[in-house]
């Protein structure tokens, strides 16, 4: 019991500080609401205050506010996912990148992005505007089947097999994007970049909708299952042994971190190092109890990214940094500030 | 943690501060001799559409642009430089007010197009065809979107200009290479460097593909070109006359043989604009001097 009120008095601190930067993140930006603080104009929005020019209302809604709550539900799932994943492969390693989940997602959607025209006038709308997502969860999917089938055999998984598998879908998925990158016209070589460097900037309240439909159904599933998780730890038998579904429990895991991490790329393309840094942050203050990192690494990665995001738009302004940038720039600083604190105990 | 908290809110202080340096600087400008022509604030996202506003007399309604909008000159001090329109996000094109936004289908990116729409600030985006009758089929629509109707005299100087070109006895193959830092491409069918050399009297070098492709060895001794073409910030870039004449392959056409190599300004050259013919008869004069 004491334990849970640990746990609920971390989440409730962290769940504060991430408003506080929401509400830091909705003052910073190149629009001026001619002297109004965005908070006040914010909440005239959410009054339906009539006098609310039509700019300032399209800025501070879909403009602000819709990028922060992408910056906060990509963020959250990118980190619960290399959480889960590094239980499942009983490995601090084991995130998207590393076993070639986001290169399978972003070659998918490449795919989709440039070969995507010939067919595309066929599919109904709402088809087309989720095909790219569509083929970006599917291309996470079986770059996670294909490194599990590698790199597990008699119920245990090779750590080594999974890294240089996730390493071969890297490469094969880099060669063929590169590919692509060399037949595109102008203007797909863009998207292209896109998914190479992520960005927020696309961000709409219809992708913010999936995004949270998707993350409910995820976390509704994945955040419970800090014990099992735990029990893991000790290896798959004696899992088994405590009453855990071990087989069960690895299909979710496999399934619902594609969902995640193909949603994730296909609305915000290639964001590296959330997943890895945000568990390792965690494991760091809490050993590898999942009970507290499963949950908590859902509010760190949304604070993490959410200032790299604020930070990509404001540092070079009017431009943009390309997050990925950022997330590897903040994050390492605060994974070596740690290591070095750590160093003893470590 | 708190680190960060005081980060951001430095970042706050810095943005006010910025801000009111913009107001100021706003008020300075307002005192020019010349007065807007109407209460438009027009956003032009392509260099050849800000020409075309600015020689229509509308340039003082020019509040922000794009990279590519290298001419007139006498915009850098007057309207924002927003970027590339590739990498160019919604907020800053709010932040200057803008009451018009006028665009090429060409190169903007589907994610700002569809906020831009849906800004509710009126957009017009138009057709770029690299050709004379596309150029004066964009100079009318562009005049009609800001409410210009003396347009005609622009086509005529177009018109005037392209008479001056003087035709090539034997048309030279010009290559158009693309130097960007380290990358290489050379320009294919359907590009305005294509249609720009044909205007003048030349030859694309390359015919078999469309767009650029980077450039290979093979390729360019295959193309033969007589003559070298780059935008004249590519060739700084690439070393000079001495830098291109080592590209791969240059050294066997009879362009790296007789050190063939002209230089022009990208904005000139890619704009497509109300100075297509003074482009045209600029690339003509230096393609007559080269094959001498």
């Amino acid at each position: 019991m004491k334990a849970q009120s640990k746990l609920y008095f971390y989440l409730t601190i962290s769940a504060l500080l991430l408003v506080i930067l929401a509400i830091v993140a909705l003052y910073i930006g190149v629009y001026d609401f001619n002297g109004v603080s965005p908070f006040t104009v914010l909440s005239q929005f959410i009054k339906g205050d009539p006098n609310l020019a039509l700019s300032d209302k399209y800025v501070i809604w879909d403009v602000r506010a819709s990028r922060i709550i992408m910056a906060i539900l990509v963020g959250s799932m990118l980190a619960v996912s290399g959480t889960t994943l590094q239980g499942l492969f009983k490995n601090p390693l084991a995130t998207g990148e590393a076993i070639g989940l986001t290169s399978g997602a972003t070659l998918l959607a490449a795919i989709a992005i440039v070969l995507g025209g010939h067919f595309k006038q066929y599919l109904p709308e709402m088809v087309q505007f989720s095909l790219v997502g569509i083929s970006a969860f599917v291309g996470a999917l079986l770059a996670m089947m294909l490194v599990y089938r590698i790199s597990t055999s008699a119920g245990k998984t090779n750590v080594v097999m999974m890294l240089l598998s996730g390493v071969a879908i890297t490469s094969i998925g880099f060669s063929i994007t590169g590919f692509l990158i060399y037949i595109s016209k102008d203007e797909q070589l863009r998207d292209l970049t896109f998914w190479n460097m992520g960005s927020l900037a696309g961000a709409t309240w219809t992708k913010n909708i999936v995004l949270t439909v998707v993350l409910i159904i995820s976390y509704t599933i994945l955040l419970p299952k800090g014990k099992a998780l735990n029990a893991m730890m000790l290896g798959e038998k004696d899992a088994q042994h405590l009453g855990i579904n071990v087989e069960r429990l690895k299909k979710q895991i496999v399934i619902i971190t594609s969902l995640m991490v193909g949603t994730c790329v296909a609305f915000s393309g290639t964001i590296g190092f959330v997943g890895l840094i945000v568990p390792y942050i965690l494991r760091l203050l809490f050993k590898s109890n999942y009970v507290f990192i499963l949950p908590l690494s859902a509010v760190l990665g949304s604070i993490l990214l959410l200032i790299a995001d604020t930070f990509s738009r404001s540092i070079v302004a009017p431009s943009e940094l390309p997050i990925g940038i950022l997330t590897s720039l903040i994050g390492g600083p605060i994974f070596i500030a740690i290591l070095i604190k750590f160093k003893k105990s470590l | 943690m708190k680190k960060f908290i005081l980060a951001a809110s430095v970042l706050v202080a810095v943005y006010s501060c910025k801000k009111e340096e913009g107001a100021k600087k706003e008020d300075s400008t307002e005192v020019s001799s010349e007065t807007p022509k109407s209460n438009n604030k027009i956003v032009t996202l392509n260099g050849g559409i800000t020409e075309i506003v600015s020689a229509l007399g509308h340039e003082k309604e020019i509040v922000g642009t794009d990279v590519t909008s290298t001419y007139p000159e006498s915009l850098k001090a007057t309207a924002k430089d927003l970027g590339h329109v590739r990498s160019m996000t919604i907020e800053p094109i709010m932040a200057v007010s803008p009451t018009l936004i006028l665009a090429s289908d060409k190169d903007i990116n589907p994610d700002l197009m569809g906020k831009i729409k849906s800004s509710g600030i009126k957009t017009e985006v138009f057709k770029q065809e690299f050709t004379v009758d596309g150029t004066k089929k964009l100079i009318a629509e562009v005049a009609k979107a800001i409410g210009n109707t003396e347009y005609q005299k622009l086509n005529d100087k177009i018109d005037a200009d392209l008479k001056q070109v003087q035709p090539i006895a034997k048309k030279p193959k010009v290559l158009f290479i693309y130097a960007r830092g380290n990358m290489l491409m050379v320009s294919g069918t359907k590009t305005p460097m294509d249609a720009l050399i044909g205007l003048a009297g030349g030859e694309n070098a390359v015919k078999d593909f469309e767009d650029f492709k980077p450039l290979t060895p093979e390729a360019v001794v295959k193309a033969n070109p007589d003559v070298l073409f780059f935008f004249s910030s590519g060739l700084q870039g690439a070393g000079g006359n001495e830098g291109a004449l080592k590209m791969p392959g240059v050294s066997q056409t009879n362009a790296g043989k007789n050190k063939k190599i002209i230089a022009m300004d990208g904005g000139l050259v890619s704009g497509f604009g109300p100075r297509l013919g003074e482009a045209a008869v600029g690339l003509n004069k230096l393609l007559i001097e080269s094959t001498k």
